[in-house]
């Protein structure tokens, strides 16, 4: 992971020089400085190289004075640059310098806020997840180690990046979890490594499964009953909200399946090793706490994880079992590979029931047929609650997590009745997203709440400006900027 | 359908009796006691001869909810032939919508049954304050209510009765009713180019149509304009559907049928709204003559579609039925289409896909929705949609092919509603433009609030009212 550094406006004599530009403008600053040093060749190679400043365009051009490598960064149009796109330039840029030690931004130009996003994107793109790689060769591996901002107001850049830099530590935590393999990320694990927030002065409470046989967690223990893993449930509270203006807390829920292999009604073998991250949603609630605790976020929020492996044995549950939630309502498990919101059932009850949140939001790799409805570009929102299906959309928007709303009603919470329980776990196949979703209404208490069906979002086959390949920790930033909308606002 | 007539004065006594009840009003004896609440759509059936019902209306009925406790009422008295509705004491509309749900309640769809004929309810006669108030709204009313039935008579129709030449003539019939018709045959389809169509229908031994119905309306403006799906039968073609349900697929012509049925709605209350429908008619058989995966075609618009999956259909035979549509330089464009299972996955079946680029002509439909019942959510049309249809050897791919093992869990989940819109819009140009995927809402399979199992007419009543709302006065702000 490169440093960021924020450096006082200066040309490097050498090295590899970055120079963010707007489209349309004219080089200003360190950069017009740069093409009088090659007497206008910089100007001219670029228009010659089809470089227009368009936004995500990153061009380089070798050897260009003494600068072993000068890349010109494209921002868009100058009237509409925003954090966003900062961000998004940041990321583009580091594909085209990974190969580079040492690397000097010049962003002397830009406002302190933005040249902070887009040292934050930079930040977020160049993560690896490298822990088992042992035979990779020197040459293959990134070498960035500093990446120097330069900036008028240095100092303004760099406190506008403390906030961002523990963002991304939330981020990187999650997008770890979730690229952990199974066998080694199993829920005990898992717990283990919610304990690591306790140093950034997160409450952390870690239940396993003698604890919640005795509250009566039957929907999450029946689907951990396959599995050698014990399962847990992991409370992490943040109590950030400052004296004297003590509030509700705002509670952020997860499922935690660490492997799901659907259970008895098992799935199609194929792609079957992505259910390592059925835990994406546990995994971004645990980045958001860290974020927050990290930024020091002056609001009350607690994070409940439900952890739980999902086999098939013969110890495991089966299609016609019917378990007794802890709220007290009964399930008809018709399809064990509907665990999720057995899990989630348990974890909403008890956090509801504890912590008379403000709201809750829940995060879960739930349903296919979400990206059957959606695709990978947005995640399903589904809420009780007007505003805060609003803030959430608004809160997405601003930081790239993009989610659709998606209906709830009568009509389809009687697909999922019952002929033997209260409910059964799922509702067949039309509306399979929301079925689910009003099956997790029930166990709401009637309490503001939303919930994110993130199994389109959670892991991208595909790089994007500040996400690579892979885990992407969608919901770490949105939670973090709802917090901060609706809890630390005034 | 059911005769309708208003009269003033106490209801006859030889006649099975339905009484309208608002929610809080007095309930007779027995009825609280019963459960009944007088909610919009419950009856309450004391004992009587002859036989009497108690309608729930719920709090201040509107529209909706009148044709609801008609629509229950006509379920409830199915078998007696003529029953009376006592309005009295009601506001006038309220009799004429009512009467509305009675008619929409009371269909049936028998011409193929040859004995045990159940007895059916032919005549309502209402009982009211203003009869002839009742009757200028009933007009209105009316007109609804027979272009839902005219769609859902199509709909029903089997496919061996239903080709593309006998839909055709169905429609052709409309001219009674002042609708200009034009069917354009395969000669005239080749000429201009319909390459999309015809490829659609060459596998069948009856060809391809293009039915364009004109309504003038009563001032100079261009046309609304439906656009939709006319596949009397969907066997997949080549990429063959599994045998277990494929009947369903006689109704894959449930959004040219709703199209049709608006048309005639507005032709019937002589809407002032010039309008019009672009309806593509075909059967994607499976023959000699059948179009193939990977072939590629040119559109009428010129652009050229790789075919990956001939199941597509839809969407293929919409992109010329559109392209043929901006002709007329539509104020608004409007696709009716039963296009993919995608959406029923999406959204089940009590809400349509609503799809389109033009915000304004979206919330309008949404709300015309609510209004009829007819209910719509909003879907979205992402960059990545458009660009998952990137074809390697033409302008774009119908659609994406599943997933062959690779591309991880994620590959096997297809969101081919999204992408079906993603390529409409294609087609769609600059124009206001909305799409609606009734994939999911076109047949019931139970007894729903309007009507029995079956045919539903989705979109008819939802087209209309969106006329009503929107393109009855002449706009001078249309987009070109």
């Amino acid at each position: 992971m490169p440093d960021i550094a924020f450096v006082k406006p200066a040309l490097p004599r050498n090295g590899v020089l970055v120079l963010p530009m707007t489209e349309g403008d004219p080089p200003a600053g360190l950069a017009q400085e740069a093409d009088g040093a090659t007497g206008g060749l910089l100007v001219r190679a670029l228009e010659a190289a089809g470089f227009k400043g368009r936004k995500g365009q990153a061009t380089t051009l070798h050897a260009l004075g003494d600068w072993t490598k000068v890349v010109a960064l494209g921002l868009g149009k100058a009237a509409e640059l925003k954090p966003e796109a900062a961000e998004a330039a940041g990321g583009s840029l580091v594909p085209a310098i990974s190969g580079d030690r040492e690397v000097t931004v010049a962003a002397d130009t830009l406002d302190p806020q933005l040249a902070a996003s887009l040292g934050f994107g930079a930040l977020l793109r160049a993560w690896r997840f490298d822990r088992y790689r042992t035979t990779e060769k020197e040459e293959d591996k990134p070498k960035l180690e500093r990446l120097a901002i330069a900036n008028a107001n240095a100092t303004a850049a760099k406190t506008a990046f403390g906030p961002l830099r523990a963002v991304a530590d939330g981020v990187f935590l999650t997008r770890e979890l979730v690229s952990e393999p199974p066998n080694v990320l199993d829920p005990a694990e898992f717990a283990e490594r919610c304990r690591g927030l306790e140093r950034l002065g997160v409450e952390v409470e870690v239940l396993g499964p003698k604890e919640m046989k005795r509250l009566g967690f039957g929907a999450l223990l029946g689907v951990a009953q396959g599995s050698a893993k014990e399962p847990r449930m992991v409370v992490m509270q943040w109590k950030g909200a400052p004296k004297g203006k003590k509030q509700k807390p705002l509670a952020l829920i997860g499922k935690g399946v660490t492997f799901d292999t659907g259970g008895i009604s098992i799935k199609p073998s194929a792609g079957m090793e992505d259910m390592k991250w059925d835990m994406a949603g546990a995994g971004a609630v645990v980045g958001a706490m860290a974020a927050l605790a990290g930024r020091k976020a002056k609001a009350d929020v607690v994070g409940l994880v439900g952890l739980v492996e999902n086999m098939p044995s013969g110890t495991a549950q089966r299609p016609g079992d019917v378990v007794k939630t802890y709220s007290g309502q009964t399930v008809e498990v018709i399809n064990t590979d509907a665990e999720g919101r057995l899990v989630l059932a348990d974890v909403m009850w008890y956090c509801q029931e504890r912590f008379d949140p403000r709201a809750m939001v829940d995060l879960a790799t739930l349903t296919g047929a979400i990206i059957i409805a959606l695709g990978n570009e947005h995640a399903g929102l589904f809420s009780n609650d007007e505003e805060l299906a609003h803030r959430i959309i608004a809160a997405g928007v601003s930081v790239g997590e993009k989610c659709w709303r998606m209906p709830l009603g009568d009509a389809y919470d009687k697909q999922i009745k019952s002929d033997i329980a209260d409910m059964k776990n799922v509702g067949g196949r039309p509306g399979g997203s929301i079925t689910a979703a009003q099956f997790l209404q029930r166990f709401t208490n009637g309490k503001p709440w939303a919930h994110l069906d993130i199994a389109g979002t959670a892991w991208s086959s595909k790089d994007q400006p500040t996400v690579p390949k892979g885990a992407t920790a969608f919901g770490v930033r949105l939670l973090d900027r709802l917090v901060a909308e609706m809890a630390e606002e005034g | 359908m059911l005769r309708v007539q208003f009269r003033r004065g106490p209801p006859d006594p030889a006649l099975p009796l339905l009484l309208p009840v608002p929610e809080g009003a007095v309930l007779p004896r027995g009825a609280a006691e019963a459960g009944f609440r007088a909610a919009p759509g419950e009856v309450f059936e004391p004992a009587a001869a002859p036989r009497r019902l108690l309608l729930g209306l719920g709090p201040a009925p509107k529209r909706l909810a009148l044709e609801k406790a008609g629509a229950a009422a006509a379920a409830r008295f199915a078998e007696l032939p003529h029953v009376a509705l006592d309005a009295r004491g009601q506001p006038a509309e309220a009799a004429a919508w009512i009467a509305a749900g009675v008619a929409l309640g009371a269909w049936r769809f028998d011409r193929h049954r040859t004995r045990d004929v159940p007895p059916a309810l032919l005549r309502l006669t209402a009982f009211v304050d203003d009869p002839a108030a009742a009757r200028a709204v009933w007009e209105v009313a009316e007109a609804g209510v027979r272009g839902c039935l005219f769609a859902r008579d199509l709909v029903a129709e089997p496919a061996n009765h239903l080709t593309t030449r006998s839909f055709a003539k169905r429609l052709e019939e409309l001219a009674e009713f002042g609708i200009h018709v034009d069917v354009l045959g395969r000669k005239r389809l080749t000429r201009a180019g319909f390459g999309a169509l015809l490829a659609v229908g060459a596998g069948s031994a009856t060809p391809p149509r293009i039915a364009v119905l004109r309504w003038r309306g009563s001032f100079d403006a261009p046309p609304v304009a439906f656009v939709g799906k006319g596949i009397v039968f969907d066997t997949g073609g080549i990429s063959i559907k599994p045998a277990g349900g494929m009947e369903a697929m006689r109704a894959d012509m449930a959004g040219a049928a709703a199209c049709a049925g608006a048309m005639l709605s507005l032709a019937l209350r002589r809407s002032p709204a010039p309008a019009m429908a672009v309806l593509a008619l075909a059967e994607n058989a499976t023959g000699a003559e059948s179009y193939r995966p990977g072939d590629v075609l040119r559109t009428l618009s010129g652009r050229t579609v790789e075919v990956v999956d001939t199941d597509a259909e839809g969407r293929l035979v919409l992109a010329d039925a559109l392209h043929h549509a901006r002709g007329w330089r539509p104020r608004g464009m409007i696709d009716l289409a039963t296009l993919t299972g995608a959406i029923v996955t999406a959204l089940g079946h009590c809400r349509a896909g609503l799809f389109g680029n033009d915000a304004a002509l979206m919330s309008a439909l949404a709300a015309a929705g609510e209004e009829v019942g007819e209910h719509l959510w909003p879907m979205p049309i992402g960059e990545s949609h458009r660009a998952d249809l990137h074809s390697d050897i033409a302008d774009i791919r119908q659609c994406v092919p599943p997933a062959r093992g690779e591309g991880g869990w994620q590959a096997r989940f297809i969101p081919d509603a999204c992408h079906a819109a993603a390529f409409l819009r294609e087609f769609a140009g600059k124009h206001s433009w909305a799409h609606l995927d009734i994939a999911g809402v076109d047949t019931a399979e139970e007894a729903h609030a309007l009507g029995p199992a079956g045919p539903t007419g989705f979109g008819v009543r939802l087209l209309d009212a969106l006329v009503a709302a929107r393109f009855e006065e002449p706009d001078h702000h249309a987009a070109p």
